[in-house]
C-alpha cells in the first residue's frame, strides 16, 4: 500500500476537486492511515476526547451526542462513520451521516461547505451503492432517489460557485463512490470494492486515483509481490519481449504458450503497463481458469493504454473473465466499458445492457468481438438476435479474411438447432468442422445391397456391411469399425477441438431421427478420446430409448469408468434400475449420485425423492405408515426440484384400474387466490422463498412446508439439453456447462430453464397430491407456458399433470382436450398410458363410447397389456349397468347393452383363460366375479330386451294407429274448413245485400232531404263537406282495407293457404265485408245526423271544442293527404280507429 | 422410383382404419382393397374411384387385420375379440369362424398358395395355421421359450406374437414379437429356425421381398425398418428416419422398394440401395396402420390407410 497510495495521491493532485480543499488530503490520509484512535477537541479547552476506533460504541448515539456537544469539525464525524463502515455496523455509519447531514448542522456549520457536502456525497454514494447492489426494483428505485436526493443537496449547499459544482457534480459523485470503494476495501470486501472503483472508472475513464485504486486492491489481493521482487531485474526491451510471446503464441504448441508466457511476464515484470503483454497474459490466464489474474492484468492495461484496439481487447478479456465464470454483471459491465460508458447491466435490467451494448456496435460496427460479445450475451435472452450477431461476426471476420473460428460457427449453429432450423444447424456445424474422417462417415452412400456382396470402399464396408443378427443389439459398443478402418490404411483422427461440435451434430442427428449416424459420430469420439463421458451418456440415452436396457446399461459403466463419481451417470443407471425393476439397486445408485455431487446436484436428490415416491406409490398392500413416511420424504426431496422419473408419467393419480380408485378425487374446495396466470414464477418465488398469498396461508398451512425449488440445474442426462457451447478450449469437456452459466443471468425468470421448469413441476405435483389444485394448476400453467417453444425442453409430463388436475377437479371436458393435445403432441398418439388416463376420464364422465374406443385404441397400441383388457371388460359392464338402471330407455339402447355385455363376458371369461397360462397378474376368481356378475346382467338386459322389444312393437303398433287416427281426423277438420267457409261466405254475401240496400235507402233519403228544403247556404256547406269526408273515410276505408290485407297475407302465409286465395281472388272478402259493415253502422246515424245538420255530435271525439271543431276537422282534412291515412285517422276519430284496430287484431 | 398421390377418401370409415390389404383379381370382378376398421365394420372398395362396394358388419371390439386368399374369392377379418371371420368376398357368406382360445387373433396371412392361413397368435407365443379346405387348426408354431427360462415364468409373455409373413416360396414364415424379436420357422417341417435379433420394441409389421425370398422387411416401434438376411440371420442394414414407431412395411412388387406406414403420420418410400427413405408423404393426419402394395396385374398402386379414418391411394413407378 504505501508503494502505492503516495504516488495516487501525488497524481490526484492535478484533479481540481482534490485541490480545492485541503479535506481531501485529510480524508485520504485519515484512509490510509491505520488508526487506532480520534480526538474530538473539547470545545473551550485544549483538552481532547480520545475515541478508539475499535472501540466505538454500540449505540452511535452517544459518539453523536459528543460530537454535537463538542461540535466536532465534520471531518471527524465522516471518519467515525467510515469506522462504522468498516466494521460493518452500516446502521451507526448511516445515523452519523444523517445527522451529519441534518438540518441544525447545516445551520451550525454553514460556512463549512465541503465537508458537509462531503457528507452528502458520502450518503448519495451510499444509498446509490445500495441501489445498485439491491435486485427488488422498488426498493433499488428507493435507494437511487434517496441517492439523488442527497447529490441534489449536496449541490445546492454551494451556491456561490454553481458552475464549480454542476461542472464537478459528476467528479464529486465518483469521488464519493471512490471513497465508498475506500470503504469497502478497507472492510475487506474486495470484491465490492473492485465493482465501486469500476463506476467510479465508468464515470470517469482517466480517473488515475480510482485506476489506482483498483491497482491496490489488486495489491490486497497479494498479487503484485511476485513483480515486486522482479523489478530489481534488468529491464529489457518490452517490445521486443512481447512481440516474441506473440510469435511463441501462435505456435499454438503448450512449449510455445509456456514460452510466451514467460515472455509475457518478463515484459510485464519490466514494465508492468505494457498493455499488450498484460493482454496477452490476461489471455493466457483466462485459459487457464485463473480469472482473478486476469481481472487485475486487464484492469493494468486498462490504465496504461489509450489505444482503442488494445482497450478493447482488455475489457473484452475482463467481460469474458466475469461471463464466463457466470458472473453476468460483472461481464455485462466490461461489454459495457468496452464500448460506451453506461452502466445499465444490473439484474433487472439486462434489456437496458443490450440497449447500450447495441448502441455501442452501432458506434463501431466493425467490431466482430463486440458482435461476438452481444451474441453470447444474448443467446439467454433472445436467440434471434443472438444468431443476427453471430452471424454479422462471422461475416465481419470473413470480408476482413479472417479465420472463422470454430467457436463462432458452432455458437451459430446451436443457435440454429435450437430455433428449430435444423437444416442450417447441419451445414453450420458441417462447416466448423471441415473436412476429415467425420464427413466421410455422414456422407458416404451405399452403393450395393444384394447380399453377400462386399463392398470395396473401406468406408462404406464399415458403415454397411451385414452384420451378425445377433450382434445388431450391441452395435453402439461396436468400435471394431474403426479398428478395421485403420487396419484398411485410413487414418481415423479427430482434433480435439471439434469434439464439442461433432457431439452437437451427432446430437442433431439424433433429433433429425438418423440415429445411426448420430451413433458413429458418438462412437468416433469415443474411440479418439474415450474419457469424454457425454458421448457415453448419449449412446446409452439412444439405447434406452429403443429400449435396449442392457445395453445402456452397460454404456453407463463405460462412463462410470471414466468418472465413477458422474452424477448424471448415476442418475441414469439407477433410472434404468428402476426400470428393470430393481429398486434396492436404485436407491443404491440414486444414493451414490447424491453423495456423489456433496448434495448439490439437484437430479440426484430428485432421483433419490422420486425413488421414495414410487416406493410409496408402488407399495400394493399400500402400509399406510410406509406410505406416509416415503412420501413424505419424498416430498422433501421433490419440492427441493423435481424433474426425472416422475417424468415418466409417475402422477399423483396414477389410474390403478384394477381397484377402479376413481372416487379418490373429489371436486375440491377452491381457494381465492391473488396469483393470475400472467405471473412468472417469480412472483411465486422470490428471494428463496415462497410468495403464497396469506389466503393461501391460511386455509392450507401446509405450504409453509413445501421446501422452496432452489436454482441449481443439472441436465438431465437423457433428456436432450445437452447442446454444447463451446466458449473456449478450457470448457472443451465441460460441454453441458453452459446451461449453468444460464442461472446467474436471469436468477428471477425460473421458468424459463429447463431445471426450474421440473423444479416447477415438481412442485405443482406435490401440490396437487396435498390437493392445492389451483395452486397446482397455476405452476402446471407456468411451466407449460415455459416450456413451448425449446426443441430441447420437452415436457410432456406437465401437460399430463395439467390434465390430472382438470380431472380432479371435476373438469372433464378440459381434462380431455388436454390428454389428448399431450398425446398428439408428444407421442404421436402412441402412449397407452395416456389413453388410459383419457378413457377413465371418459367413464368419469359417462361417455361409454368414448370410453370404450380409447380403450380399444390402448390394447391395439399394446396388445399385452392386459390390464386394458380387463379395464374394457370393466367399462362395458358399467356401461350396460347404468343404461338398465335408467327408468326410460329405447330398444336400441338395450340391444347395444346386450351387445356389450357380450363382449365384456366374452373379455373376461378370456382373461379367465390366460389367468391359467398367467400371462397377466389378475386374480381368476377377481375375474370370475366379473364374468358372472356380466352372465347375470346378460340374463337381466335379455327379459329388458325383450321386453323392449315387445314395447317397441306395441309402441309401433300403437304409434301407427295413432298415425292413422290423425289422418282421418286431419281430412274430416279440412272438409269441415270448406263447410264453413262456404256457409260463411253464403252469410257475406248476404249481408252485403243489405248493405247495398241500406246504402241505396240512404241515398234516397238525402236526394229526398236535398230537394224537399230549400236550405241554407251553411248546411249546404256542410253537407257538401260531409259529402267530402265522406269520400275521404271511402278512401280511407280503401286504405285501411289495403293495409289489413297486407297483415293478413303475411299471417296466412302457410297457414290458410285457401283462404288467402280467397282474399286475392275477391277483393271484398267476407271479413272485410263485415267490418265495412261496422264502419257503416258507425258511419252511419252520423251520416245521417250530419245530413240533418247536427253534425257536432258527441260522438266526435273534439267534443271539447265544439266551436271550433269544424274549422279544425275541415283544415285536418285540408292539410292531410293520401299519403298519411293514420294521421288523418288520429285527427279526425281515434276512437273509431282504435275500434278498427281492435277488430283487425280480432281478425288476426 | 417414386410415389404419386392419386386419391384419398377422408371419411372411409367411421373410426381409426387399422388394417388394408389387396384382393386380387378374380374372373368376375378387378382387384378390390379390403380395409378393418375400430368401427368393427370391413369394407370393400373400387380403387378406381375408392367406391364402396360393401360394407361388412359382425365384428366386435375393431377389427385388427385382414387377409386375402391369392385367388381373390376367399378373405378373412379378425377382430380384438379374437375371432376370425373367413368369408365369401363376393356373396359375404361366412365361409367359417376361427377362434383358438386363449390365443389372441393379431396379424393374419394366407400363404401363396392359398391352402393355410397363418395368424398371429398373441400371448400364446405362436403362429397358428389354419388349413383353408376344411378350417381345421392344423399346426401351431410355438416360440421356443429362451434358454434356462421356467414354463411359470411370468416372462413368457414378452414373446408375444403381433406380426406373421409367408416367405414367397410360402416354405419359411416369420413372425415378430412385442420383444423385438423375429422368429423364423421351417414351415413344412413345423420346425423353428432361429431368431432375428436387432429390434429392441415391438415388432408389428413383417414383409418378404416378392423376388429374392431370403429378404425380410420389418418394422418395429423402435422407429427403424430392418432389413435381413433371414437365412444368414445377418442384419443387412436399419434404416431410421421415422420420428416414431414404424406400424407397416411391404416391399413393392419388383422388389425395389420398400413402403413404410409410421405413427409419425406418414407413409415413406425407401430406397432399400441408398438405404434411405427417398420420399415422405404426408397427406395422413395421424398414425398410419398400413400400406400395402398391389401385387397383381395393377402392380403399381400402394394404399395406405390411417387412424384419420381415411385411405389413400398412390402410384408407385
Amino acid at each position: 500500500m504505501d508503494k502505492h497510495f503516495p504516488n495516487s495521491y501525488r497524481k490526484g493532485r492535478n484533479y481540481d476537486w482534490l485541490s480545492d480543499s485541503g479535506a481531501a488530503n485529510k480524508i485520504q490520509d485519515l484512509i490510509l492511515e491505520a488508526m487506532a484512535c480520534v480526538y474530538i477537541p473539547v470545545q473551550n479547552s485544549e483538552e481532547e476526547v480520545r475515541v478508539a476506533l475499535d472501540q466505538l460504541p454500540r449505540d452511535a448515539t452517544d459518539i453523536l451526542d459528543i460530537l454535537k456537544a463538542e461540535q466536532a469539525p465534520l471531518d471527524l464525524w465522516l471518519i467515525i462513520a467510515r469506522e462504522y463502515f468498516k466494521q460493518g455496523k452500516i446502521e451507526q455509519f448511516r445515523q452519523i451521516l444523517e445527522e451529519g447531514s441534518s438540518p441544525e448542522i447545516d445551520e451550525y456549520y454553514a460556512d463549512v461547505r465541503y465537508e458537509r457536502i462531503a457528507i452528502l456525497n458520502a450518503l448519495g454514494a451510499y444509498y446509490s451503492y445500495l441501489g445498485k447492489i439491491e435486485t427488488k426494483q422498488r426498493e433499488k428505485e428507493e435507494h437511487f432517489i434517496l441517492a439523488t436526493q442527497y447529490y441534489n443537496k449536496a449541490s445546492r449547499i454551494d451556491m456561490h460557485e454553481p458552475s464549480t459544482w454542476v461542472g464537478k457534480g459528476n467528479h464529486n459523485e465518483l469521488f464519493w463512490h471512490w471513497i465508498v470503494s475506500q470503504l469497502l476495501l478497507a472492510k475487506g470486501d474486495v470484491d465490492q470494492a473492485f465493482a465501486a472503483f469500476k463506476i467510479v472508472l465508468d464515470g470517469d475513464r482517466d480517473n488515475i486515483p480510482a485506476l489506482l485504486g483498483q491497482a491496490c486492491v489488486e495489491f490486497n489481493r497479494g498479487k503484485y509481490s511476485s513483480s515486486l521482487e522482479m523489478y530489481k531485474l534488468d529491464p529489457e526491451n518490452v517490445e521486443a519481449l512481447v512481440a516474441l510471446g506473440i510469435v511463441d503464441l501462435q505456435s499454438n504448441e503448450a512449449s510455445g504458450i509456456r514460452g510466451a508466457t514467460e515472455k509475457m511476464q518478463r515484459a510485464f515484470d519490466v514494465y508492468p503497463y505494457c498493455a499488450t503483454a498484460l493482454n496477452y497474459l490476461a489471455n493466457h490466464f483466462f485459459f487457464t481458469g485463473q480469472h482473478f489474474l486476469v481481472e487485475q492484468l486487464t484492469e493494468t492495461a486498462l490504465a496504461a493504454t489509450t489505444h482503442g484496439s488494445t482497450r478493447a481487447h482488455s475489457y473484452y478479456n475482463l467481460a469474458r473473465s466475469y461471463h464466463s465464470k457466470g458472473d453476468y454483471e460483472k461481464a455485462g459491465l466490461y461489454y459495457m466499458a468496452s464500448a460506451v460508458a453506461h452502466i445499465y447491466l444490473q439484474l433487472n435490467q439486462t434489456t437496458k445492457a443490450h440497449e447500450a451494448l447495441r448502441k455501442a456496435i452501432r458506434i463501431d460496427p466493425r467490431d466482430p468481438e463486440a458482435f461476438l460479445d452481444l451474441g453470447e450475451l444474448l443467446i439467454s435472452t433472445d436467440s434471434g438476435a443472438a444468431l443476427d450477431a453471430f452471424k454479422t461476426a462471422r461475416n465481419l471476420l470473413k470480408k476482413a479474411n479472417e479465420e472463422v473460428s470454430i467457436e463462432i460457427l458452432n455458437n451459430i449453429g446451436v443457435l440454429h438447432f435450437e430455433r428449430g432450423e435444423f437444416e442450417l444447424a447441419q451445414q453450420t456445424f458441417k462447416e466448423a468442422l471441415g473436412d476429415g474422417i467425420w464427413l466421410k462417415l455422414i456422407d458416404s452412400e451405399p452403393q450395393s445391397n444384394s447380399i453377400g456382396e462386399s463392398y470395396s470402399d473401406p468406408i462404406r464396408k464399415a458403415l454397411y456391411q451385414p452384420m451378425e443378427s445377433s450382434l445388431a443389439a450391441r452395435v453402439y459398443k461396436d468400435m471394431q469399425l474403426f479398428h478395421n478402418l485403420e487396419k484398411d490404411g485410413i487414418a481415423v483422427e479427430l482434433p480435439w477441438d471439434k469434439i464439442t461440435t461433432l457431439s452437437n451434430l451427432a446430437r442433431l442427428f439424433e433429433q433429425l431421427h438418423k440415429t445411426e449416424t448420430a451413433s458413429i459420430l458418438y462412437r468416433l469420439i469415443l474411440f479418439k478420446f474415450p474419457e469424454y463421458v457425454d458421448a457415453y451418456l448419449r449412446l446409452a440415452a439412444i439405447a434406452k430409448a429403443r429400449n435396449n436396457v442392457p445395453l445402456s446399461i452397460e454404456l453407463i459403466r463405460d462412463a462410470l469408468e471414466v468418472d465413477d463419481k458422474n452424477p448424471d451417470a448415476l442418475c441414469m443407471l439407477g433410472d434404468l434400475e428402476l426400470k428393470n425393476d430393481d429398486w434396492v439397486k436404485a436407491k443404491d445408485t440414486f444414493r451414490a449420485a447424491k453423495d456423489a455431487s456433496n448434495g448439490k446436484d439437484s437430479y440426484a436428490t430428485l432421483c433419490l425423492g422420486n425413488w421414495n415416491y414410487f416406493a410409496a406409490v408402488r407399495s400394493e398392500k399400500r402400509a399406510p405408515k410406509l406410505e406416509a413416511t416415503h412420501l413424505e420424504k419424498a416430498k422433501e426431496l421433490y419440492t427441493k426440484h423435481d424433474k426425472g422419473i416422475l417424468s415418466n408419467h409417475g402422477s399423483p393419480i396414477a389410474w390403478h384400474m384394477r381397484s377402479l380408485r376413481c372416487s379418490v378425487f373429489t371436486k375440491w374446495h377452491k381457494f381465492r387466490a391473488s396469483f393470475s396466470l400472467e405471473d412468472k414464477v417469480s412472483d411465486v418465488i422470490n428471494n428463496g422463498e415462497w410468495r403464497w398469498p396469506q389466503a393461501w396461508l391460511d386455509s392450507q398451512p401446509t405450504l409453509t412446508y413445501v421446501i422452496v425449488p432452489t436454482l441449481l440445474e443439472i441436465p438431465r442426462p437423457d433428456s436432450p439439453d445437452m447442446a454444447n457451447w463451446s466458449r473456449s478450449q478450457s470448457e472443451m469437456f465441460g460441454g453441458s456447462s453452459w446451461w449453468k452459466a444460464q442461472k446467474s443471468c436471469t436468477p428471477m425468470v425460473l421458468v424459463e430453464h429447463p431445471a426450474n421448469m421440473y423444479a416447477a413441476n415438481g412442485a405443482g405435483v406435490v401440490l396437487a397430491e396435498k390437493g392445492q389444485f389451483d395452486v397446482a394448476k397455476e405452476l402446471f400453467t407456468q411451466v407449460q407456458e415455459a416450456a413451448s417453444g425449446s426443441v430441447f425442453v420437452q415436457m410432456p409430463d406437465v401437460w399430463i399433470n395439467l390434465a390430472h388436475v382438470h380431472f380432479a377437479q371435476g373438469n372433464f371436458a378440459l381434462a380431455i382436450k388436454m390428454y389428448q393435445n399431450c398425446l398428439r403432441k408428444f407421442y404421436y398418439n402412441t402412449d397407452s398410458q395416456i389413453l388410459l388416463y383419457l378413457a377413465r376420464t371418459h367413464y368419469e364422465a359417462e361417455q361409454w363410447q368414448d370410453c370404450k374406443k380409447t380403450l380399444l385404441k390402448a390394447i391395439h397400441l399394446a396388445p399385452s397389456n392386459y390390464t386394458l383388457r380387463f379395464d374394457t371388460g370393466v367399462a362395458l359392464q358399467k356401461f350396460s349397468a347404468s343404461t338398465l338402471q335408467k327408468t326410460k330407455r329405447t330398444v336400441d339402447e338395450v340391444r347395444a347393452t346386450v351387445a356389450e355385455l357380450k363382449n365384456a363376458v366374452r373379455l373376461f371369461s378370456q382373461l379367465s383363460a390366460a389367468s391359467n397360462l398367467q400371462f397377466h397378474g389378475f386374480d381368476e376368481k377377481k375375474i370370475e366375479t366379473h364374468v358372472g356378475y356380466c352372465k347375470h346382467l346378460l340374463e337381466a338386459a335379455k327379459v329388458h330386451c325383450d321386453a323392449a322389444e315387445l314395447e317397441d312393437q306395441q309402441n309401433k303398433h300403437r304409434q301407427e294407429l295413432a298415425r292413422q287416427a290423425a289422418i282421418r281426423e286431419e281430412e274430416s277438420r279440412l272438409a269441415e274448413e270448406q263447410k264453413k267457409v262456404k256457409l260463411e261466405k253464403r252469410k257475406q254475401e248476404d249481408e252485403l245485400k243489405k248493405v247495398m240496400q241500406q246504402e241505396q235507402h240512404l241515398e234516397r233519403i238525402k236526394e229526398h232531404w236535398k230537394s224537399s228544403s230549400g236550405s241554407k247556404r251553411k248546411d249546404r256547406a256542410q253537407a257538401e263537406d260531409e259529402e267530402g269526408a265522406q269520400g275521404e273515410r271511402r278512401r280511407r276505408k280503401s286504405n285501411k282495407k289495403r293495409k289489413r290485407d297486407k297483415k293478413a297475407e303475411t299471417h296466412m302465409d302457410d297457414q290458410e293457404e285457401t283462404e288467402e286465395d280467397n282474399t286475392n281472388t275477391n277483393y271484398y272478402e267476407p271479413e272485410n265485408q263485415v267490418n265495412d259493415q261496422v264502419d257503416d253502422d258507425d258511419d252511419n246515424p252520423q251520416d245521417l245526423l250530419a245530413a240533418a245538420g247536427l253534425e257536432d255530435s258527441d260522438l266526435d271525439d273534439d267534443a271539447a271544442a265544439p266551436s271550433s271543431n269544424t274549422g279544425r276537422r275541415i283544415r285536418g282534412w285540408s292539410e292531410s293527404d293520401e299519403d298519411e291515412p293514420e294521421k288523418r285517422q288520429r285527427s279526425s276519430s281515434p276512437v273509431r280507429d282504435n275500434s278498427v284496430e281492435m277488430q283487425l287484431s280480432d281478425g288476426e | 422410383m417414386k410415389l404419386a398421390w392419386l386419391r384419398s377418401l377422408e371419411t372411409s370409415h367411421h373410426d381409426c382404419v387399422w388394417a388394408c390389404t389387396w384382393l386380387p383379381a378374380t374372373d368376375k370382378s378387378s382387384g378390390l382393397l379390403l380395409t378393418g376398421s375400430l368401427d368393427e365394420t370391413v369394407k370393400l372398395w373400387n380403387p378406381d374411384d375408392l367406391s364402396l362396394v360393401r360394407t361388412n358388419t359382425g365384428h366386435c371390439l375393431g377389427v385388427v387385420s385382414v387377409a386375402a386368399h391369392p385367388s381373390g374369392k376367399i378373405a378373412a377379418s379378425a377382430s380384438m375379440d379374437s375371432f376370425v371371420r373367413v368369408f365369401d368376398v363376393e356373396s359375404n357368406n361366412t365361409i367359417a369362424t376361427l377362434e383358438a382360445p386363449p390365443s389372441e387373433v393379431w396379424q393374419m396371412q394366407f400363404d401363396p398358395r392359398g391352402t393355410t392361413l397363418a395368424v398371429a397368435g398373441g400371448s400364446s407365443a405362436s403362429v397358428k395355421l389354419w388349413d383353408t379346405a376344411e378350417w381345421k387348426l392344423i399346426a401351431a408354431l410355438s416360440i421356443p421359450r429362451p434358454e434356462g427360462s421356467k414354463p411359470s415364468d411370468k416372462g413368457n409373455n414378452k414373446k408375444f406374437v403381433l406380426s406373421v409373413a409367408w416367405s414367397p416360396s410360402g416354405r419359411q414364415l416369420a413372425c415378430g414379437s412385442m420383444d423385438g424379436s423375429i422368429s423364423v420357422f421351417d414351415v413344412q417341417r413345423a420346425k423353428f429356425l432361429h431368431h432375428l435379433e436387432g429390434h429392441t420394441m415391438p415388432v408389428r409389421s413383417l414383409a418378404y421381398s416378392p423376388l429374392d425370398p431370403r429378404v425380410l422387411v420389418s418394422g418395429s416401434d423402435d422407429e427403424r425398418i430392418h432389413m435381413y438376411d433371414a437365412e444368414g440371420k445377418t442384419l443387412c442394414s436399419s434404416m431410421s428416419g421415422h420420428s416414431s414407431w414404424v406400424l407397416s412395411v411391404d416391399v413393392s412388387p419388383d422388389g425395389a422398394a420398400i413402403a413404410s406406414g409410421s405413427s409419425d403420420r406418414t407413409v415413406k418410400l425407401w430406397d432399400p440401395k441408398m438405404r434411405a427413405a427417398v420420399q415422405t408423404m404426408t397427406n395422413h393426419t395421424d398414425q398410419v396402420w398400413g400400406v400395402k402394395f398391389e401385387g397383381g396385374a395393377r402392380g403399381s398402386l400402394l394404399a395406405s390407410v390411417s387412424d384419420d379414418k381415411s385411405i389413400s391411394l398412390y402410384n408407385y413407378s
